[in-house]
């Protein structure tokens, strides 16, 4: 019980909630802005969090991040242009809606089904995490061998329209995870008598780059004209309690997919999103009333991504394994904090673990008075220049980039890897498996060596124990399943063609 | 402007076998088998292998090796990029001599003026959002940004 009040003690200061306030103003207008993710509002986040003690750092984080996948709706639907890609499933939708005059509708179910989704996906992790925790103290360097490596491979089968370009990226970043002397024999790799490459590429530098430089670059290209939102003036609370009874199905269904998709490692909010609209689509009375304006997706799948986001905290925290690219960033934000995400944190200082549950129950509960705020001020927000935001946006990622280290070093890292991210976006090959290799790959690699020099070299030892034996063929299932899949596909469709 | 599979594999397996090589050169670990060697060469094992595979299905769909999009036709888009990969790197080789206030505004006001912004918005711009800077990082969360002429 003390572990609690402590929690509480943890979260309730002034300087805390003022912090997770700014966090979430923050979050809603980068999420509401066109062509600034989640993922960017993140990562301009954290060299600003690696300044704070650990539950405002923290805090800061969920709150930011559960606001701007909240806030890409609102442009999606006055613009039809998604604010971050969670939003993109049902931007169509809701953008229909507002163009039939209903747009209040659709932005009052935006954060209605939001506020319900997240607090969903936190009980989940409130109930889930600690029970898990109990099983993962058990795990040995087989079993979190099998565990990156399942997180890494439904990165790359899950995540991608490509797995082979998934792949790349994910060795890409597992490549850049063996730079320096963070190896099991402690040799410098690939440092090529550089001074400061022993310390390895900094992946907070690099996060910046791939995520937010590289959009810098794609805005200075592109040549979209800035829109004029669609005006929306109705009732924001119209016919709450009448959706919240209508469409119980379609949330409850939203809100366990969206979870159970977030937990998965390597998927996060945005497929979330595009499986459950499918989902509903599917399983509706009325499919035909799907995309001509129709509430009843939107409901189901606003509901999931922001469910995903709570379900991707529950194998960060327990095993420290990413559910998607932003616990991949907030997990080398707590091995900054001594916060070391797995099984033992849960032993060693619950209070922690409390106050991110407490945090992530205030995150959802300031969403309806500040999504309300972001909603009525959309116009005014989303009539921000880009031309004058993007300049000072470089500006923020540069001195994000300095602060880490105090060196110029990490601004060179940021430039490359932001070259890196544009140019592997322009060939369709996605920036989020090379961030999950880059944070996994010291994990995997330092489990797996010490698998094999303790099994003597024997690959079979990595199936001798029962829960290493499951996670194995789990993670086999997902690479090989696809293979077997597609040539049985082809030899069916042969066999007529012969006959 | 999307490069071909192809051309893509092909340099992806030439950074492989680089890799590769360099991995096999690194100290094992005496007495055991399994060293700082390992990891990287199955990485480089990995990448050849998307390699083949991209070389493989590119040359099925072979239309040059570079097909060029809309923004990549322009010369416009391409100076445009290079300026702001040049302001960077500006800022990376001037910041610690000239300063930080310095080059943080010279670089948003070129690339404030280069998105045809308003020369006095451009300016009133580029000063605050230094001034922020400033006071936000080097003020409150201390860090030291680089002084240059304005220091001591």
């Amino acid at each position: 019980m003390s572990a609690i009040t402590t929690a509480f003690g943890l979260v309730f200061q002034p300087s805390v909630l003022v912090t997770i306030l700014l966090a979430a103003i923050f979050g809603l207008v980068v999420g509401a802005i066109p062509g600034l993710t989640a993922t960017m509002a993140i990562a301009l986040l954290v060299p600003v969090t690696f300044f704070m003690d650990p539950v405002p750092a923290v805090g800061a984080m969920v709150t930011c991040s559960a606001m701007a996948i909240f806030a890409g709706d609102i442009p999606g639907t006055l613009l039809r242009i998604p604010g971050t890609p969670a939003s993109a499933a049902y931007t169509d939708e809701a953008y229909t809606m507002t163009r039939n005059g209903e747009g209040e509708i659709a932005l009052g179910a935006n954060l209605l089904f939001s506020v319900i989704g997240g607090l969903f996906g936190t009980v989940v992790l409130i109930l889930s995490a600690p029970v898990l925790a109990e099983v993962a103290l058990q795990f040995s360097s087989f079993e979190y061998f099998w565990l990156a490596l399942l997180g890494l491979t439904c990165a790359v089968f899950i995540g991608t329209a490509s797995p082979v370009k998934g792949l790349v990226s994910l060795f890409i970043g597992l490549f850049v995870s063996t730079i320096g002397l963070n190896n099991p024999a402690g040799v410098p790799r690939f440092t090529f008598g550089n001074t400061e490459l022993t310390g390895g590429v900094n992946f907070i530098a690099a996060m910046i780059g791939l995520f937010a430089v590289s959009e810098v670059f794609r805005f200075v290209i592109s040549r979209s004209v800035q829109a004029t939102p669609q005006a929306v003036v109705g009732n924001l609370f119209r016919g709450w309690g009448r959706m919240i009874v209508q469409y119980w199905r379609q949330q409850v269904r939203g809100n366990v997919l969206g979870t159970i998709i977030g937990a998965l490692p390597g998927a996060g909010a945005d497929i979330a999103a595009w499986v459950s609209y499918a989902v509903s689509k599917r399983l509706s009375r009325t499919p035909e009333k799907f995309g001509k304006g129709h509430v009843e997706g939107i409901v189901e799948s606003t509901s999931a991504n922001n469910a995903a986001l709570a379900g991707a905290w529950v194998p960060a925290l327990v095993f420290g394994i990413p559910g998607d690219s932003i616990t991949a960033i907030v997990i080398g934000v707590l091995y900054l904090k001594n916060m070391n995400p797995g099984p033992t944190i849960f032993l060693e200082n619950p209070q922690y673990i409390y106050a991110v549950f407490i945090i992530f129950i205030l995150a959802n509960l300031v969403m309806l008075p500040l999504g309300w705020a972001a909603i009525k001020g959309a116009r005014t927000i989303l009539r921000i220049p880009r031309e004058i935001l993007m300049p000072c946006i470089l500006m923020f990622c540069i001195v994000g980039a300095f602060a880490i280290n105090n060196s110029a070093f990490g601004v060179a890292v940021m430039l490359v890897f932001g070259v890196l991210g544009f140019l592997m976006e322009e060939n369709d090959i996605p920036v989020a498996p090379c961030i999950l290799g880059i944070v996994l790959g010291p994990m995997l690699e330092e489990n797996f060596v010490t698998s094999m020099i303790k099994s003597d070299g024997s690959f079979l030892a990595f199936f001798e124990r029962p829960i290493a034996a499951g996670l194995g063929v789990a993670t086999l299932l997902v690479w090989f399943v696809p293979v077997l899949l597609a040539a049985l596909r082809s030899r069916q469709a042969a066999i007529p063609r012969e006959g | 402007m999307r490069v071909n599979d192809a051309v893509i594999g092909i340099l992806l397996l030439a950074f492989a076998i680089a890799t590769f090589a360099y991995a096999r050169t690194l100290p094992a670990i005496p007495g055991q088998e399994y060293g700082a060697a390992v990891f990287p060469m199955l990485i480089a094992v990995g990448l050849g292998g998307c390699g083949v595979v991209l070389v493989a299905s590119g040359l099925r769909h072979w239309q040059g090796a570079v097909v060029w999009s809309d923004w990549a036709r322009t010369h416009h888009s391409w100076t445009k990029l290079a300026v702001v990969v040049g302001l960077v790197m500006t800022y990376i080789l001037t910041a610690s001599t000239i300063g930080f206030v310095p080059v943080s505004i010279l670089v948003l006001l070129i690339f404030l003026m280069m998105m045809r912004v308003r020369w006095w918005i451009a300016a009133a711009a580029a000063i605050a959002t230094t001034m922020l800077i400033q006071q936000t990082f080097g003020g409150l969360l201390r860090v030291p940004l680089p002084l240059g002429l304005l220091g001591p």
